[in-house]
């Protein structure tokens, strides 16, 4: 009965709170500055600054991770028992989870995923962990005597027929796992469903334990309750440190630097680094055409889809469409009609950027 | 080229004793990478160290653990040896207690799963006798022309009485299995097969595969036909279970049930679908066409409360793992079923949540694997030599002991205290039991009761205590007593009621004798009452016989109900001993209900607001902990100050007001014309206690600090962004936890 009022209690303050922030917001006016009338730095010396920014406190931080080094040997019973670990709490929390598997998970192999970034592509881990796990497996089997298998191999197979094979897997030795550190699950290119449903299913592998990370405050609405119950097996753990978010905010802009949302060469450089290398070879044709035609509104798409085509990058209208999807997405790609309504593509960068970038991927 | 698609062997990775990895700085802008790989070293080291564990575990040597002059490597490997063995342990309990549950849930579903299996097989005859096709018949590529009557498709609705789908994930595996093994060629199929991205194809893609071959990537019903008539598999028929209709695509539903039904006579289908809201749900989610070529049974499973109750009678109130949890525990698992999640699923999980927690909390949790053995002699020797002597100290340090005023001086009682605590049935699980027999009258739920029969402090305990009367209970115990309110209701039931009331208290209490001499004395007036009814229900007797009767039969009633209810107050005065009161209980009893529900509900949105807004106490920094938590220092984190500002703003926030009250905060400046005096102290005391000196930030550095605190806030989902149409505000999206 207490917890039912507690909960109506705390119900009560949150809506409080918010329909008199609300009205604040009603019937005082609205504060009418504009942003312009800060005396605002140059932009490049406002990133050069934030990125040189002395932490505060950097003791008591160090002293607040090394207090949670104490609770290492009860994280790995955590894990030996079948659980996954969640951590919350505000700062950063990627040193302190990779130095946790740094000290405390030798006997296991460790895969980290970096969630912060804007693109990851799922399947590539999840062959990287079918391919650590039946390592494992074989060496296992070695040690214990029995006929190890014919080798797997992986690459063609679907995310469905990696996710079968890492269920169907079986050891006697219920410790024999994997163990998959995902820093920010919540992170903006594993936010969607079709992620969070295939991570859960990994999850769910009795050979794999995960250890993830969030920082958004409503990022326990990515699950239902299969995931969180019978998937997931989270433990909740609060690890506040006060870390700075160094890597995690690379691709949020400075919200004092409005002028340049556009994106640069290097996040440009770090999605499609992360897509198929036929996607890549696409996005070079167009770029070299707009490098080429300076002056023309794009590429039209027809004349994309023939020349690579003919190189072989891509079978069908199809699959360039699909590429096409995930570069509109990232914001790399950006579509317009020339004046014979022609649909043209065309990389919102400069030349100079776009020729950086180049380098960059042929590298 | 892409470096995210290699596995690439770990960079040497300087992480191991600092936090500082600046080596790594390329693993951060890759997808993923592999820190470090088991080597095969460390397998082997961790094989010989199993081996060796167990070797010890056999012979355990109590000596071993009182040397405390031994050197660390020693200690160390104590330490291994007692993780592995309380690893081991709780594997042994929480199988015990898992097994124990499917089992109950196995019993509970076994009825309905035998009905549908019956059903199947009816069914299956009738078709079978209606004829049998050919195998060119059958495999030919266009369906065969038959009367409407023979496109219906046989399907069972069986209705899970419970909203949620993960309970009931379980038991449709279960049914799986069952029908499997009795021979029916059964696919699952769940909403996420049925999804109009894929449509009727992917469902179907997903039928071959799990009956043709797993690789098989067309979907072509024909298949399915000619495999039904390869190997005599068509002397079985073939079953689909989509476990959660609701949630499916209707259209890619009713095109397989369309699809279906047109080879209905070649492949016999019977589809088996999980309902969870109610027996006309398909009406809402099919399309006429589909509907119209169901033929539909309805089953219904048990209810989640009442398989709740069964399954804490299984775990704590019969012989299982002797894993118990204290009553505030018991209230928070109630509360959280009840109020917040409802499922079973959740309830399991809470409970294997307070049992991990039990072991890494309390050292001698690994003493219940001796509880968990079937014969209980083993206890005395062998579970007690496991003490070691800081074990042992700790075992007299257990509060329920010092209270109890057990010393070390009746070490030798030890033994005894233990068996005790294992003594299964105990008293109290059965007077629980019984009390729970009588409340099934009035519908109580056992989970209600068993609460409130492990509160050591209830009020009936000293209510019921020897020197209390009988007549003060009217203005005793609270009015929300399960107990209080079953003692009342005892009043209201019938002869008949009374009579299986008191079979059955007979039957639980067969192994204890004390209480069924006092269940077996109730007999005699059991009889008196029975046959006052029976010569009430005479018809032939007059009148006024009749009403004399009547009277007779309550008088023997009301005697009968007193008696029931001073043998349920001698239950509850001489054995309702909660396992709290017990010495040594925190061997199995878990208590620590703070723990269980911050493993359990993390909160995300109230405590990282209450980290920004107290970050001084979690830091616990002296430069801006002195002064309360109402003034912003400079030194303070750099985020908190400005999600503190922020409080102060409506839904929307200026960027260039908070801005300026941010830099205020950082660059107190005294030439302004803010009252003087104040910002000058306030910078004077600051510069007592930063170490750093006070000279104002360049309006770069602000600028620049200001936008990584939106940044963080921005992460941490409290704020968003400017929009186009508001380019200078941000807006809050949190308010209050």
């Amino acid at each position: 009965m207490e917890d039912t009022e507690n909960i109506e209690e705390d119900e009560y303050g949150f809506s409080r709170n918010y329909f008199l922030a609300k009205e604040l917001g009603g019937s005082s006016k609205r504060s009418a500055h504009k942003l312009s009338d800060i005396n605002l730095v140059d932009e490049q010396e406002l990133r050069e600054t934030a990125s040189n920014i002395e932490t505060k406190h950097t003791k008591e931080i160090s002293e607040l991770l090394d207090g949670y080094k104490t609770m290492y040997p009860k994280w790995v019973f955590e894990l030996r028992c079948g659980f996954g670990l969640l951590m919350y709490g505000f700062g950063s929390k990627k040193a302190l989870i990779e130095d946790f598997a740094s000290a405390s998970l030798t006997e296991y192999s460790v895969v980290v995923i970096n969630g912060y970034l804007p693109s990851i592509n799922l399947k590539q881990v999840l062959l990287a962990i079918a391919e650590l796990l039946s390592e494992l497996l074989k060496c296992r089997r070695k040690s214990s005597g029995s006929v190890s298998k014919s080798q797997e191999t992986f690459p063609s197979r679907s995310i469905d027929d990696i996710l079968a094979f890492l269920h169907g897997s079986q050891s006697n030795d219920r410790d024999c796992f994997i163990c998959v550190l995902v820093h920010n699950i919540d992170g903006p290119a594993l936010r969607d469903p079709e992620s969070q449903q295939t991570l859960a299913q990994l999850a769910s592998c009795s050979h794999i334990r995960i250890i993830a990370s969030i920082d958004h405050v409503n990022a326990p609405l990515l699950w239902d309750k299969k995931m969180v119950h019978k998937q997931f097996n989270w433990l909740w753990h609060h690890v506040p440190t006060f870390a700075p978010y160094k890597v995690e905010g690379v691709f949020i802009p400075l919200v004092l630097a409005q002028g340049s949302t556009a994106q640069t060469a290097k996040t440009a450089a770090i999605v499609l680094q992360s897509l198929t290398p036929n996607a890549q070879n696409v996005f070079k044709i167009l770029a070299d055409y707009q490098l080429s035609h300076p002056d023309e509104d794009g590429m039209p798409v027809d004349d994309l889809y023939s020349a690579s085509r003919e190189r072989f990058f891509v079978s069908s209208q199809v699959t360039l469409n699909s590429h096409l999807t995930e570069f509109k997405d990232h914001e790399l790609v950006k579509t317009k009609r020339n004046s014979d309504g022609q649909e043209c593509l065309n990389i919102p960068l400069s030349s100079d950027a776009l020729r950086q970038l180049l380098l960059d991927l042929n590298q | 080229m892409a470096p995210s698609g290699t596995v690439a062997d770990p960079p040497p990775s300087s992480a191991t004793d600092s936090f500082n990895s600046g080596a790594t700085a390329e693993n951060d802008i890759r997808p993923f990478f592999v820190l470090h790989k088991a080597s095969s070293g460390n397998l082997q080291a961790k094989s010989t160290g199993t081996v060796k564990s167990k070797r010890r575990i056999e012979s355990p040597s109590p000596s071993k653990f009182a040397k405390k002059s031994e050197p660390e490597s020693v200690e160390e490997e104590d330490n291994d040896y007692f993780s592995t063995l309380r690893l081991k342990v709780f594997d042994t309990v929480w199988s015990k207690i898992e097994k124990t549950i499917e089992n109950v849930l196995r019993d509970s579903n076994s009825k309905v799963f035998s009905g549908i299996h019956d059903w199947i097989r009816e069914s299956f005859e009738s078709i079978r006798s209606s004829g049998a096709l050919s195998l060119s018949e059958a495999v030919r590529s266009y369906p065969v022309l038959t009367q409407a009557s023979s496109k219906q498709l046989f399907t069972a609705l069986v209705l899970t009485r419970n909203l949620e789908m993960v309970d009931d994930l379980l038991t449709f595996e279960e049914l799986h299995l069952r029908l499997k093994s009795q021979g029916c060629h059964v696919a699952k199929l769940s909403s996420m097969d049925f999804s109009a991205k894929n449509g009727v194809g992917g469902c179907l893609r997903g039928l071959l595969r799990q009956f043709v071959m797993p690789t098989i990537d067309v979907a072509d019903v024909t298949i399915l036909a000619s495999w039904y008539r390869e190997n005599k598999n068509h002397e079985n028929p073939v079953v689909i279970i989509v476990d959660d209709t609701e949630r499916c695509c209707g259209s890619v539903l009713s095109d397989l049930i369309l699809i279906l039904s047109e080879w209905a006579i070649k492949v016999p289908i019977f589809i088996i679908m999980g309902v969870s809201t109610a027996h006309d749900a398909p009406r809402k989610i099919l399309s006429m066409n589909a509907l119209q070529r169901l033929c539909a049974s309805k089953f219904t499973l048990s209810s989640p409360a009442e398989r709740m109750d069964a399954v804490l009678e299984a775990v704590f109130l019969k012989p299982c793992s002797g894993f118990t949890v204290s009553h505030k525990v018991a209230l928070f698992m109630r509360s959280y079923f009840l109020c917040q999640d409802g499922t079973l699923t959740s309830f399991v999980r809470t409970l294997k949540i307070a049992c991990l927690q039990h072991f890494s909390l309390e050292p001698l949790s690994i003493m219940l694997e001796h509880f968990c053995q079937d014969d209980s002699n083993q206890l005395s020797d062998e579970g007690t030599g496991l003490l070691t002597e800081a074990t042992m100290k700790h075992a007299f340090d257990l509060p329920s002991v010092t209270r109890n005023k057990i010393t070390r001086s009746t070490y030798e009682m030890l033994p005894q205290f233990l068996l005790d605590l294992q003594r299964m049935p105990n008293p109290w699980s059965i007077v629980v039991l019984c009390i729970y027999e009588a409340g099934k009258f009035d519908k109580l739920r056992l989970l209600d009761i068993f609460c409130e029969t492990l509160d050591p402090e209830a009020r009936y305990l000293k209510y019921f205590s020897p020197s209390a009367t009988v007549n003060s209970q009217s203005h005793i115990s609270g009015r929300n007593s399960v107990i209080r309110q079953l003692l009342r209701k005892l009043r209201d039931l019938s002869p008949s009621q009374l009579s299986s009331l008191l079979k059955s208290w007979e039957k639980l209490t067969a192994e204890f004798s004390e209480i069924n001499d006092k269940v077996m004395e109730l007999h005699p007036f059991m009889r008196s009452v029975e046959a006052a009814g029976q010569r009430q229900g005479l018809p032939s007797s007059p009148k006024k016989h009749a009403s004399r009767s009547h009277s007779k039969l309550e008088k023997e009633l009301k005697a009968m109900t007193d008696k029931v209810a001073a043998v349920i107050e001698f239950m509850l005065r001489e054995y309702m001993k909660p396992v709290e009161s017990v010495p040594f209980n925190e061997i199995l009893c878990f208590k620590n209900v703070d723990k269980l529900q911050s493993a359990l509900l993390g909160d995300p949105r109230g405590r990282i607001q209450s980290d920004l807004l107290e970050s001084h106490s979690i830091l616990h920094c002296m430069c801006c902990s002195q002064r309360g938590t109402t003034t912003l220092l400079p030194s303070m984190h750099d985020t908190s100050i400005l999600y503190t500002l922020a409080q102060e703003h409506a839904d929307v926030i200026n960027l260039h007001d908070w801005y300026q009250s941010f830099k205020t905060i950082l660059v107190p400046r005294s030439s302004k014309a803010k009252p003087k005096s104040k910002t000058a102290s306030k910078s004077k005391k600051r510069k007592d206690r930063c170490e750093e000196p006070p000279e104002p930030p360049a309006e770069a550095l602000v600028q620049a600090r200001f936008c990584r605190a939106v940044m963080e806030l921005q992460i941490a989902g409290l704020i968003r962004m400017p929009s186009k149409r508001r380019p200078d505000f941000v807006q809050r999206v949190a308010f209050g936890s």
